[in-house]
């Protein structure tokens, strides 16, 4: 990937260097040539649908999958010589993998108990780790149950807990969140957040919620089918994704296939959606529901299908031609518009991407008249009204 | 999402994976291959003319007829007793179920000699109905009825305790199906239980089988031991063992072996055919 | 269906409550509850005094313990090997593996009678063991540790069937965290995979020994039956049989039925502690 990058931040130091790796499972390739560079305090998410090849990246850098090719450093080591259990990583499965068998209290305390005698702590003071770690956690109350005895969100940080106790240099997390349901998710999301500002250990989470990511972490490592696709922060990717998959999977959105001719963006029947600076040639326009507008029309191409008005945004379908858009408005827009399903509208599309190729950046989407109020936005030429 | 568990067990070290191996190659071997192997090497010492003779000797057949009526007998009764068992436990809820639950293993936790002791302080000469059967010259204790009653206590459990734990797992769903759609009783038993239920109920009748053809405590306390007459295979191998001749007591050991290992072929096949009749109706 | 509604709720959906039970609790009362309640009966036939008096017999009380350590012992081998061999089911993929996996189930299946002469053919001191034993000094055959061998034999299937299931369903992720935590391969074993396989084992453990305590047929024939020595208590209730000593005959079979009991309660209470965990 950004082999420049990853030169120039060696010398800054990262905690965490992955080169150059590959991994297969028989026929299935889950890492094909991964390059990535995590720095001291940093918390990175590896985001990408299921079998994009990031649990396994978690997995080897744990030492917990051996690669086919490719080398982990941390530091200036190269970890790969490392058996997982030398590797000073604490490690978060994604359910918990608690031992049943014991207390809260001993789950947390395992990793010091394990020590060979030379070097292990006393037990006074392995008891006095243990316990601030559960005051870490907020979990000093339960020390004396049992993980079955837990709710999710509690085993969760037990399993933190325990992770942390060997004081390791890393801490990976397996899609932590996954397991639970949503308000805790949520909640638990926050207090991770605040744990690492407190904490500032470097932390690498895996996840296929692009919520999550954005929301939890200081940068995003977007993967697909075994590659990186991007790597910026949160803001940047979202913004401007590296490739149309890019776009796709972070957030809700809209594709429409046109074709780009002297700078207009046109549909495939001639309708023009907008402008953007890209090449001449067959494009894919991703516009995401919210920089979509509606403006009422009696003889417009579009109908309302569908409205759920609850909440902050009202939430539409929006048939147009053959394909279904969604959209997506505040509720005082909607309200002031005064429209109903079955209702005949416009649409503008305010922004949005274009990409003329799939596997590089996009082209910035742009209403026509540029700064216009949307109601005098271009309208869209739909099929919908020839038809 | 992808193979967990794999590389864990993988680096176990090697040196201590083989050592594992060998070991427990070598114990499966000593314990379980070697007591196999001996019946068979032993059966054929002089000869497979030797052998044959063995088999075909008169009191020989006579054994084998009567453990395969003794078997018959008592299949039957443990089948319908482990259906209707497992019909009341699995479908039902009621106050002593459990304890309903315990008593049908019972037979298992007591020593087969107790089985056949029981007949015989029942119906023996000095038993409690001793005298009266001895009145109306009725023959229960060294006789085939006993026979039967001491294997059908030893092999009571087998068929209810394939079928109870199943039934129990796939629910009475299906039976509520049925019988809201206006089937009866029977028809629902015979159409939707009885499909269901079927693999293990053979892994029950099997099991049930080999044990009663093998069955040798409890017979051996009741059948008085008269050649030709009340001798099963097992208690023919003992005679004839105790007679020193050895071969001919091998060669009717090497049937009961042949009988054990069908049996477990068979089974492991009913386990098979289960197992892939149960994901081709779950595909999750 | 008057049963039915006595037992428990009213108005159920599915027929045939009150045949299945009727049928089941007939059967187990004619023949399982009727012949073991007059078997007791039996032995208290003659007063108290003369139960104690059969039980408290020298030869009984020997054999009691030849049968109760001969089976402890065996259990506590069946333990290891059993243990051992489930372990090797379960974690590794050799040749041989499935066939090894089948014949474990051979001591369920093979008549014990046929045990008993394999065994005793085996360990005699012209027997292929027997043979390599003979030198060491060790013999087998016809003497308490013969008897050991054949409960070792018909008590292996129970612990490595009871245990197998466990190691087989204990998740990887266990061991992984214990791996990551800095934990040796010898602590995963201690500290993660023994403390969950325990109860297995113990369940596995003590069935082994129940089943050796009643265990007949493939121990007369290698035990050698030599009364104070290697005389089994099952063999006991067949010489006072044979002897027309019922009423000593039900004493020790009621003690030996009160000795289930308790092995039975045992494995219950192990079976509801290791469920709760």
């Amino acid at each position: 990937m950004n082999t420049a990058t990853v030169n120039a931040k060696k010398i800054g130091g990262s905690a965490i260097e992955v080169r150059a790796i590959s991994k297969r499972f028989g026929d299935h390739v889950a890492l094909d040539n991964v390059h990535l560079d995590i720095r001291p305090g940093e918390l990175v998410a590896l985001l990408g649908p299921s079998g994009s090849g990031k649990t396994s990246l978690l997995r080897i850098i744990a030492g917990l999958e051996a690669p086919d090719s490719g080398q982990i450093m941390f530091g200036a080591e190269d970890a790969s010589r490392r058996q997982a259990g030398e590797r000073e990583v604490g490690f978060v499965f994604q359910h918990y993998a608690l031992f049943r068998h014991m207390t809260v209290f001993e789950n947390v305390a395992f990793g010091l108990r394990v020590v060979p005698r030379a070097r292990r702590l006393a037990r006074g003071v392995i008891a006095e780790r243990v316990t601030k770690l559960l005051e870490l956690v907020q979990l000093g109350w339960l020390a004396d149950r049992y993980p079955s005895q837990l709710s999710g969100g509690q085993r969760q940080r037990v399993a933190l807990a325990r992770a942390l106790a060997i004081e390791p240099k890393v801490l990976l997390l397996d899609e932590p969140f996954a397991a639970l349901d949503a308000k805790v998710r949520k909640e638990l999301r926050r207090w991770l957040r605040a744990l690492h500002e407190e904490v500032k250990l470097t932390s690498v989470f895996v996840t296929h919620d692009q919520d999550e990511a954005l929301e939890l972490a200081d940068r995003v490592v977007v993967m697909s089918a075994g590659k990186v696709e991007q790597i910026g922060a949160p803001g940047d990717v979202y913004t401007a994704p590296a490739s149309a998959f890019v776009h796709e999977f972070l957030g809700d959105t809209n594709r429409l296939a046109c074709r780009v001719a002297a700078g207009r963006v046109l549909l495939a029947d001639g309708g023009v959606l907008g402008r953007a600076e890209a090449p001449d040639g067959e494009a894919i326009a991703y516009v995401r529901p919210h920089e979509l507008d509606v403006v009422p029309s009696a003889d417009a191409p579009a109908v309302i299908h569908h409205a759920s008005t609850f909440g902050p945004l009202v939430r539409l379908i929006v048939a147009f031609g053959a394909t279904n858009l969604d959209v997506a408005m505040p509720v005082e827009r909607w309200v002031r518009l005064g429209l109903s399903v079955n209702d005949r509208v416009d649409l503008a599309a305010r922004y949005g991407a274009v990409f003329t190729d799939p596997a590089g950046p996009a082209a910035r989407l742009l209403p026509m008249v540029p700064g216009a109020p949307f109601a005098a936005a271009v309208r869209l030429q739909g099929a919908g009204r020839r038809a | 999402m992808t193979a967990a568990g794999v590389p864990a067990r993988r680096s176990d070290g090697a040196l201590a994976r083989r050592l594992l191996i060998g070991l427990a190659v070598a114990v499966a071997f000593i314990l379980l291959g070697l007591p196999l192997a001996i019946v068979i090497v032993e059966a054929f010492a002089r000869g497979a003319w030797t052998y044959l003779a063995a088999l075909t000797d008169q009191d020989t057949l006579d054994a084998i007829r009567l453990t395969l009526l003794v078997a018959l007998c008592s299949v039957v009764v443990t089948t319908v007793f482990g259906v209707a068992a497992a019909w009341c436990i699995a479908r039902f809820e009621f106050r002593g179920r459990s304890l309903l639950l315990t008593v049908i293993d019972l037979p298992f936790s007591v020593s087969p000699v107790i089985a056949g002791l029981v007949q015989v302080l029942l119906f023996g000469r000095r038993g409690w109905l001793g005298p009266f059967l001895e009145a109306h010259d009725i023959r229960i204790v060294f006789a085939l009825p006993g026979i039967v009653l001491a294997t059908v206590f030893v092999t009571l459990p087998f068929v209810a305790r394939e079928l109870i734990p199943l039934m129990q797992e796939q629910g009475a769903e299906e039976e509520e199906a049925a019988l809201s759609l206006g089937a009866s009783g029977w028809q629902t038993f015979l159409r939707v239980t009885l499909p269901n239920i079927r693999f293990a109920l053979l892994t029950g009748v099997l099991l049930a089988n080999a044990r009663a053809m093998g069955e040798f405590g409890a017979v051996s306390v009741v059948s008085g031991h008269i050649r030709g007459a009340t001798n099963t295979m097992p208690l023919q191998v003992e005679i004839l063992f105790n007679d020193y001749q050895i071969e001919a007591a091998f060669a009717v050991a090497s049937v009961l072996a042949m009988l054990a290992l069908v049996t477990l072929g068979l089974k492991l096949a009913l386990e098979r055919k289960s197992d892939t009749h149960t994901h081709e109706e779950r595909p999750t | 269906m008057a049963q039915a509604s006595a037992l428990g709720r009213p108005r159920r959906v599915i027929p045939g409550l009150g045949l299945s039970f009727t049928i089941t609790t007939s059967t187990l009362a004619a023949l399982v509850l009727l012949p073991l309640a007059a078997m007791v009966a039996m032995s208290l036939s003659k007063g108290l005094p003369a139960f104690v008096a059969a039980l408290a017999d020298r030869r009984v009380l020997a054999a009691f313990r030849v049968t109760i350590l001969a089976a402890l012992g065996a259990a506590v081998v069946s333990a290891v090997c059993g243990m051992l061999l489930a372990w090797v089911l379960t974690r590794y993929r050799f040749p041989g593996r499935r066939f090894i996996d089948a014949a474990v189930d051979l001591p369920f299946a093979l008549p014990t009678a046929v045990a008993g002469i394999a065994l005793t053919a085996l360990y005699a001191p012209n027997g292929w063991i027997g043979a390599l034993l003979e030198p060491l000094g060790i013999t087998v055959a016809f003497t308490p540790l013969g008897i050991g061998v054949a409960l070792v034999f018909v008590g292996l299937p129970f612990v490595v069937r009871a245990v197998q299931p466990i190691l087989e369903d204990l998740p990887a992720d266990e061991e992984e965290a214990a791996r990551l935590l800095g934990a040796t391969r010898t602590q995963i074993f201690l500290r993660v995979i023994m403390p969950a396989a325990a109860p297995a084992l113990i369940t596995g453990f003590t069935m082994a020994f129940a089943r050796g305590l009643g265990e007949y047929g493939s121990v007369i024939f290698i035990a050698g039956n030599k009364p104070m020595l290697s005389e089994i208590v099952p063999l006991l209730i067949v010489i006072q049989l044979d002897q027309y000593n019922y009423v000593g005959a039900a004493a020790i079979g009621t003690a030996m039925l009160m000795v289930s009991f308790v092995m039975l309660m045992v494995i219950n209470r192990l079976q509801a502690w290791a469920a709760a965990r």
